[in-house]
């Protein structure tokens, strides 16, 4: 799968969790960069995400992550 | 502790729905509409007696996840029910809950549940999904 085609998922994702359908994300956003994007809200961006993909991640393998690029990338290395 | 939980795992609880919780919940909940007080109301609406409050099943669901699982360190994070029948006074109802989904990297299960009576009618059924907390 193309890095362009989980993007696309990914922010299909983002509106969905935070209830946005107008939202835009990049990759180099952060939890501070994206309004509502709160602890609560991160679980369920990465639950949604396992299931989206089908895949699992283990807790350090998120921990690290800066921005939705690191998560694209943890993403793609799981595909 | 997440390591205590496996897909599909089951859990089962039996709830009584007695005069005092009725009236505890009625309280708490400061819900007295005619359909869940008075008898010949509810009789009139089609039912066959004042339908019980049915959140009052929410509050099962607390308590089964506060108090029946294998750890004590979880809270809910999302919950939703739909209620399918009427719950009635002195009716017994049977959790049944399943995990459906474990996710270890943000310490999240899922699960699905009903409730069923005493006549193995589905009352209600719904998803839960918590997170432990340690």
């Amino acid at each position: 799968m193309k890095r362009q085609e989980i993007f696309t998922r990914v922010s299909s994702i983002f509106r969905e969790v935070l209830e946005d359908d107008s939202l835009n994300i990049n990759e180099k956003d952060g939890a501070d960069d994206i309004d509502d994007w709160d602890s609560l809200t991160h679980i369920m961006l990465i639950v949604e995400t396992e299931k989206e993909f089908k895949i699992r991640f283990i807790s350090s393998e998120i921990s690290n992550w800066n921005n939705i690029g690191d998560m694209i990338t943890a993403i793609e290395d799981k595909l | 502790m997440i390591s205590k939980f496996n897909l599909e795992d089951s859990f089962e609880q039996e709830f009584k729905i007695s005069e005092d919780l009725v009236e505890g919940f009625t309280k708490l909940s400061g819900d007295k509409n005619p359909l869940h007080v008075n008898d010949i109301i509810a009789i009139d609406k089609g039912f066959k007696s004042k339908v019980i409050q049915g959140n009052l099943q929410n509050c099962f669901i607390s308590y089964f996840i506060g108090e029946c699982l294998p750890v004590k360190d979880v809270m809910i994070l999302y919950q939703d029910i739909n209620f399918k029948k009427p719950l009635y006074l002195y009716d017994v109802l049977f959790l049944k809950v399943k995990i459906i989904g474990i996710y270890e990297s943000v310490g999240l299960i899922e699960f699905n549940f009903k409730f069923i009576n005493q006549l193995d009618e589905v009352i209600s059924n719904g998803k839960i999904k918590i997170k432990l907390t340690i």
